[in-house]
């Protein structure tokens, strides 16, 4: 019964039941989105969002952002292209990738725990310097004509319509999630994002923890471009252009506050989903895709302003509690003393 | 009298602006004796065309940056000026300034909408200007659609006088653009250090609880200056539309990060409280000297600029960051005693 309750009042479950009662909404309209197939299809095509919602929540739930993450997709996306394309091996490409999205990873969480910038702004300037990164190594051209092998995996099926990305992310925001929430290392993101200096009291190595949200995030971004890859099949200059929006997007949606401390990787990608079935949902409602931004724009400030002025209520209604709480205790050993 | 003009003086030498002032002179001059077609008035004021919208933009959004928000919907504000301006005059068929109006106006709805959700409602600014960006060009979008033109070829044909707001030259050099965004500059610095309402954002910003016990309407004033930054957006909008000739929906999807680069790069404090209209003006104009002088004078291609941008904002931020650093002063104080 407790756990009920617990999970009934943990924000992701919000977004979980948005999600169920979209998904419901829409299927009364037009049945044929209950069809496996169509539903499984919004969890297909959310993997790029996914990979890149649950990394960048490891930063906003240590209370910081991470806005190059679009850049650091398109540059680990271009340069693993290009080693497949020249008949290098899956192994290394993916190995490369990782490794080039850790480190801008740890770039950034350098920038921004040990030299002390304000995350948005060190972020921004390496968005813009990876960014032009992937013209000067691309050349401005097309990352094309790469192996058939590599651009089919994204279509193997596991059971059913199910692919083996979607699958394999899910089974990792599982393990990522239960880390995060349940081992003694991976609470520290949550814990250095609620109160810092709390942190840091109680021995937290916050320097470090940031570091490797920052690490983690570009990892996953890096996994993004390469799942990206498999799925576009070509890598244009432009590739991962404002997805960084999309994904702190998604984490709101997600449950997950950009105040840091609040929300879970699981919120974060649930949120992925319902970010990127929109443009499926408005095809089966019958409206064309053009409404994709305005209404994802809606559903984002809707919810947010919700769960805010309700979060500030209760804020406001505790404060209230706890102050009458203590007049009454204080009233009682006034009395106490005078006895 | 001369006694506070010297310490005026040296309190200027010692400010941001001015490090950002020889940053803009080293520019001018390095680029200037790699090509002296450079120093041509008509290049050299031309230069700040392709980024003028940007420089009126950070101007506002710097009010926005000063209460401690962030506004990152102006770069969608734009493009839903331009394609409202468009099909109200092409569509609508109403008459060119009136649209401009219309345009303006909608901007300021938009900047009130974003504006009254973190004012009143305590919504973090990042996350309604998200939503506000999905929004607003989404919103675009679907005007673009009332159009009889298709959407991705933009509405073109504007009248003659419309097209004079981004053609004319002052004395034959100084384009109408660069005008614009000098006088904007000028009421943004009064508005700001001059009058009331530009301390009471700054109060805002230092200590929110402080100014509203001191009797300033905080959420009124931090509503206030979203609408003038949508405002801004619209006139950028409206001015891009006549220097491309066409009216579009998506033509300032890219200025979100040049524009707090700009504010930033500034000198205007991301936590509040700090910054000024000088700083951002000078350091949008650097940026767009830079983007313009590195193709012409070096050849550098147009899709590079991203680079030295950057590399510009990191070393400033970290530079910054590192002089206000405890254990760096106290590094410096040691050496100094030495």
């Amino acid at each position: 019964m407790n756990s009920v309750k617990k999970l009934l009042k943990a924000r992701e479950s919000g977004s979980l039941l948005f999600l169920v009662l979209l998904i419901l909404l829409v299927g009364f309209i037009n049945p044929s989105f209950w069809q496996p197939a169509s539903l499984l299809g919004c969890l297909n095509d959310s993997v790029v969002f996914t990979l890149l919602a649950v990394g960048i929540a490891f930063v906003i739930l240590t209370g910081e952002i991470d806005v190059s993450i679009g850049a650091t997709l398109g540059m680990s996306a271009a340069v693993g292209a290009t080693i497949l394309r020249d008949g290098g091996s899956v192994v290394v490409a993916v190995l490369v990738a990782l490794l080039i999205g850790a480190v801008i990873g740890f770039i950034n969480g350098f920038g921004v725990s040990v030299l002390q910038v304000p995350s948005l702004i060190f972020t921004l300037g390496v968005n813009g310097v990876v960014r032009g990164l992937i013209y000067v190594y691309t050349g401005g051209a097309w990352v094309e004509n790469l192996p058939a092998t590599y651009t089919r995996a994204s279509n193997v099926k596991l059971i059913g319509e199910l692919t083996v990305f979607y699958a394999a992310t899910f089974v990792f925001v599982l393990i990522a999630n239960y880390i995060v929430t349940k081992t003694r290392r991976g609470k520290y993101f949550t814990a250095v994002g609620d109160n810092i200096s709390g942190a840091t009291l109680v021995g937290i190595p916050t320097t470090a923890t940031k570091v490797s949200a920052y690490v983690i995030c570009g990892i996953l971004a890096a996994a993004a471009g390469m799942v990206y890859t498999s799925r576009i099949g070509f890598i244009t200059p432009t590739a991962g252009n404002n997805y960084e929006m999309k994904a702190i997007a998604a984490c709101v949606l997600g449950g997950v506050a950009l105040t840091g401390g609040q929300g879970s990787l699981f919120g974060a990608a649930i949120g992925a989903i319902i970010m990127s079935s929109i443009s499926r949902i408005l095809v089966f409602l019958g409206f064309s895709s053009d409404y994709d931004n305005t209404i994802t724009g809606i559903m984002l400030i809707v919810i947010v302003v919700v769960t805010t002025v309700a979060q500030n209520r209760s804020i406001i209604k505790n404060r209230h509690e706890i102050l009458m709480a203590r007049t009454n205790k204080s009233g009682e050993n006034k009395k106490g003393e005078t006895v | 009298m001369g006694k506070s003009f010297l310490e005026k003086a040296k309190k200027f030498f010692k400010s941001w602006e001015f490090v950002l002032l020889l940053i803009l002179i080293g520019e001018i001059v390095i680029f200037a004796t790699k090509n002296p077609k450079f120093l041509m008035p008509r290049v050299l004021f031309g230069s700040l065309n392709d980024i003028i919208s940007i420089c009126i933009i950070s101007l506002f959004v710097t009010f926005v940056m000063i209460t401690g928000g962030i506004d990152i919907q102006a770069g969608s504000i734009v493009g839903l000026s331009s394609i409202v301006l468009g099909v109200a005059w092409q569509d609508a068929g109403i008459n060119i300034w009136v649209a401009v109006l219309l345009a303006i106006f909608v901007a300021a709805i938009c900047g009130a909408i974003s504006g009254y959700f973190v004012a009143y409602c305590g919504v973090q600014p990042m996350v309604v200007t998200l939503g506000g960006s999905f929004l607003f060009s989404g919103i675009a979008l679907l005007v673009s659609n009332l159009s009889s033109t298709a959407s991705y070829k933009g509405i073109s044909g504007f009248p003659e006088s419309f097209l004079q707001l981004s053609k004319f030259r002052l004395f034959g050099v100084l384009p109408a653009q660069v005008i614009i965004f000098l006088v904007l500059a000028v009421i943004a610095y009064i508005l700001l250090n001059r009058t009331k309402y530009g301390r009471m954002i700054f109060l805002v910003g230092v200590n929110k609880d402080a100014a509203e016990y001191s009797g300033i309407n905080v959420k009124f004033i931090t509503m206030t200056t979203y609408i003038l930054s949508g405002i801004s957006a619209a006139i950028a909008g409206i001015i891009l539309t006549s220097y491309l000739g066409t009216a579009k929906s998506d033509i300032g999807m890219t200025f979100t990060l040049p524009i707090i680069t700009a504010v930033v790069l500034g000198g205007t404090l991301s936590t509040g409280g700090k910054g000024t209209v000088v700083g951002t003006a000078l350091a949008a104009i650097v940026i767009g000297v830079l983007k313009f002088g590195l193709p012409l004078c070096f050849k550098v291609p147009q899709q590079y600029l991203d680079i030295p941008v950057g590399m510009l904002l990191l070393v400033v931020v970290i530079g910054r960051s590192l002089l206000t650093n405890p254990k760096v002063i106290a590094l410096l104080h040691k050496e100094d005693k030495k």
